[in-house]
């Protein structure tokens, strides 16, 4: 075993007067100091355990860093940082004494509960699992936008309680409607680790989510599943293919790359020889985004549609020659292109107005010059929404800026929204 | 030496009242015997230092046993007959524990509630606990819900409950929505719970308000809390017409127990109590009786300038509060306003209708009430 260099004295004294501060008071500030540290503390922990266990016995511990006993002893009555199962729970066996490990289980502070749920014959665990539940209940029910920073900030310790995952879930999985109602780094950091760890207990859509929030997390889960096909020694390249394409990143990166992946390819082709096909696949992409995509992806995407707006006029022609059932993707992808961020929520209320007005074929005929009207009935619609400003600024702004040779069409869209 | 059966499991309950006469009553000898031997262990398991030879499967059993306790308690517990009888059992079996082992304490029916807390009180207090059950119960891993199957999983059961405590009280404080904090919420919801399961179909409301009794005894200078967790129960949304009876019971127990209905609205806030009264008609009228009759009660302080307290029992309250009271009280009850100020007007008059400040409460309230 390699020796350690045992944690100096610094540090100890660092955490200490951290612990001294933090059981002081309860309060919004002291909330914020300790998500702020908690990842170093969970690492130093870490150090400090490895660095124990190396050592004979805990005598020997104790008069080697005096400081630490008393920084173990506040440390485990300080319920911000014991709410870290990951980062405490392992200090139990080796670092307290049964005493404290038993006052810690079984003593309960509110004295006053206690003697109504006796009676009641309402066990004590049972009784904080309720409230846990309870108040979980609260959070998902508050609307403002500033509570969602706070709720996620007091949720940092608590990544890898399986009580708070379905309150992680729905903090995850919120739409972005507002630029204020964002969760704070630290939740984001804190799930990221646990997630590497194999120790966060989240449905798919809500780990999606959490890759879509946050760069640094998508990162941490590629490197995490490379290492684990690397270091996977006498697998054969096919095992470690079906390794990577069974992951859940690999159903993530597939998701959310196939749209960027198809327009990128689609502007590319000039002249392709089957067009309906690009653009049906395109637009089934677009139509499966899953809902809690961040505003920056969203306008990535419709930008790149922006690029290759011919398209968009051959997903026009296409709604003349499909019959009903087929439409759903195109008549998305062509309201995706007027209105990406869907505001208000108007998109069902559109595609259900568009599929009863999109112009039908006369006869056997498509009918070619059906541009014009139909774009208009769409404008119109995305007009008729609370904002009608929005529509024609992304196009001109985008579509003007870079693409000189589609002023001419984006001149007429820009003509028809402003009467 | 007591010595306790740990290697076969409690049989599985079946349904007494199904079973012919003399099915029945060895049925019922096996139910006591197992009440028995769940006593037993939780005496063995704080007390003896054959906890030495215990592993992993002697804890899972022991907890296996111990939620059987726990299955006992919530199958029984409205069951007179039966409940009376495993009562009677345990004295027996608290008899002997004591004569065997000094410092013994009892254990009562309502303890089998809680049996796995009492299990791991009295091992995490047993100085001869052995390492390895610790490293077992603060292990990592969450304990697997094993609720349908025979093996109980309890590894990390100590550290999740740790977490959890602490989970709590973090969050607790932040959930400010709610109008009583979600502690008492759980715990009013607790008590509706069971007034519901004590009236039973009948609507017995005798057994209800014996139990609101012994609670309020048991509080013991947390009275204050246990109002707010009334006030929490009465809060609670009616689900059915069984939790409407319960809230009925419990506001006519409000009533008729002294003191009860005047310390709740002392020492609760005068916004949640117009919101109780909004809800209940009854406690609405009750409510107003007791503002009536703090304001009967007072006296009008030429050295202060204003109406005191002329009692100097428990709940004090001022003219101001008393006022602040009756504003919250029409802001959410509108119709009240009317039905108030009339009854105010008619005891001006009987105090003779004057318009100087301090001579009649009911006069000064109605100004105050209309500035």
């Amino acid at each position: 075993m390699t020796e350690e260099p045992s944690p100096n004295v610094q540090e100890i004294q660092f955490w200490l007067d951290k612990m001294v501060a933090w059981g002081r008071a309860d309060s919004p500030n002291i909330q914020r100091d300790v998500s702020l540290h908690l990842r170093r503390l969970s690492s130093y922990l870490q150090q400090l355990l490895t660095h124990i266990n190396n050592l004979i016995s805990t005598t020997e511990t104790m008069k080697r860093m005096p400081l630490l006993g008393q920084f173990l002893g506040r440390l485990c009555w300080i319920p911000y940082v014991t709410a870290d199962g990951d980062a405490t729970n392992p200090l139990h066996n080796v670092l307290f004494p049964q005493k404290v490990l038993c006052q810690l289980t079984t003593d309960e502070d509110d004295a006053a509960a206690q003697a109504l749920m006796k009676p009641m014959g309402v066990p004590p665990n049972e009784y904080h699992l309720k409230v846990l539940r309870k108040v979980f209940s609260f959070y998902s029910c508050w609307c403002s936008c500033d509570s969602i920073l706070a709720a996620s900030e007091a949720c940092v310790p608590l990544a890898t309680c399986p009580e708070a995952a379905p309150l992680i879930d729905a903090l995850l999985q919120r739409p972005a409607t507002c630029v204020r109602a964002a969760l704070s780094e630290d939740f984001l950091d804190a799930l990221s680790c646990a997630y590497s760890r194999q120790n966060l207990s989240l449905e798919e859509q809500a780990v999606f989510s959490l890759w879509h929030h946050s760069l640094s997390s998508l990162e941490v889960a590629v490197l995490s599943l490379l290492e684990s096909v690397c270091t996977n020694t006498g697998s054969t390249p096919q095992r470690m293919l079906q390794q990577v394409s069974q992951s859940l990143l690999c159903n993530y990166i597939l998701c959310t790359s196939t749209v960027s992946f198809v327009t990128y390819t689609a502007a590319g082709q000039k002249n392709p020889s089957d067009p309906t096909k690009l653009v049906t696949c395109s637009a089934e992409c677009c139509y499966l985004l899953p809902s809690s995509r961040g505003h920056h992806r969203v306008f990535e995407a419709w930008f790149l549609l922006v690029q290759c707006a011919h398209w968009v006029q051959v997903t026009v022609q296409l709604l003349g020659t499909k019959g009903p059932e087929d439409c759903g993707p195109l008549l998305w992808l062509l309201t995706f292109y007027h209105h990406p961020t869907n505001r208000g929520h108007h998109r069902a209320l559109q595609l259900v107005r568009l599929e009863t007005e999109r112009p039908m074929r006369e006869g056997s005929r498509v009918k070619r010059v059906i541009w014009p009207e139909f774009h208009l009935s769409v404008s119109r619609l995305s007009a008729s929404s609370h904002n009608p400003g929005r529509l024609h600024r992304p196009l001109s702004n985008y579509d003007l800026t870079f693409n000189s040779h589609r002023v001419c069409l984006c001149s007429s869209f820009v003509n028809l929204l402003i009467y | 030496m007591v010595r306790v059966q740990l290697v076969c499991s409690p049989q599985r309950l079946q349904c007494p009242a199904a079973e012919p006469p003399e099915a029945e009553k060895r049925h019922m000898e096996t139910l006591l015997k197992n009440v028995s031997s769940t006593a037993e262990l939780l005496a063995v398991s704080a007390r003896s230092g054959a906890l030495e030879q215990w592993d992993g499967h002697a804890l899972s059993r022991a907890f296996h046993w111990a939620r059987y306790g726990e299955h006992l308690f919530r199958r029984f517990h409205s069951d007179p007959a039966v409940r009376t009888a495993m009562e009677k059992q345990l004295q027996l079996t608290n008899q002997s524990l004591r004569a065997a082992l000094p410092g013994y304490t009892d254990v009562s029916f309502c303890d089998l509630s809680r049996c796995q807390h009492l299990l791991l009180v009295g091992l995490l207090n047993n100085p001869e606990l052995p390492v390895s059950i610790m490293r077992i119960l603060f292990g990592s891993g969450s304990p697997a819900d094993t609720e349908h199957s025979e093996y109980v999983d309890v590894t990390g059961l100590c550290s999740h409950i740790i977490q959890c405590k602490s989970a709590c009280k973090v969050l607790s404080p932040l959930a400010d929505s709610s109008a009583v904090g979600a502690d008492a919420e759980v715990q009013g919801a607790m008590l509706m719970e069971r007034l519901g399961a004590l009236m039973g179909r009948g609507r017995e409301a005798r057994r209800a308000e014996h139990f609101l009794d012994s609670l309020l005894q048991g509080c013991d200078g947390a009275s204050e809390h246990f109002c707010l967790v009334i006030a929490a129960a009465l809060l609670t949304a009616k689900n059915s017409a069984a939790e409407g009876a319960a809230q009925d019971v419990l506001q006519d127990w409000l009533q008729k127990t002294p003191g009860v209905l005047k310390l709740t609205c002392s020492a609760l806030s005068a916004s949640l109590l117009a919101g109780l009264a909004k809800e209940h008609r009854k406690f609405r009228e009750a409510y107003c009786g007791v503002l009536k009759t703090w304001a009967s009660d007072m006296e009008y302080s030429v050295h202060e300038g204003e109406w005191v307290q002329t009692s100097t029992k428990t709940c004090m309250v001022t003219f101001q509060k008393l006022t602040e009271h009756f504003l919250a009280l029409f802001e959410k009850c509108p119709p009240q306003r009317d039905d108030v100020e009339r009854e105010l007007n008619a005891l001006k008059l009987s105090d003779g209708d004057f318009d100087v400040r301090g001579l009649s409460v009911w006069g000064d309230l109605l100004s105050a009430l209309n500035t």
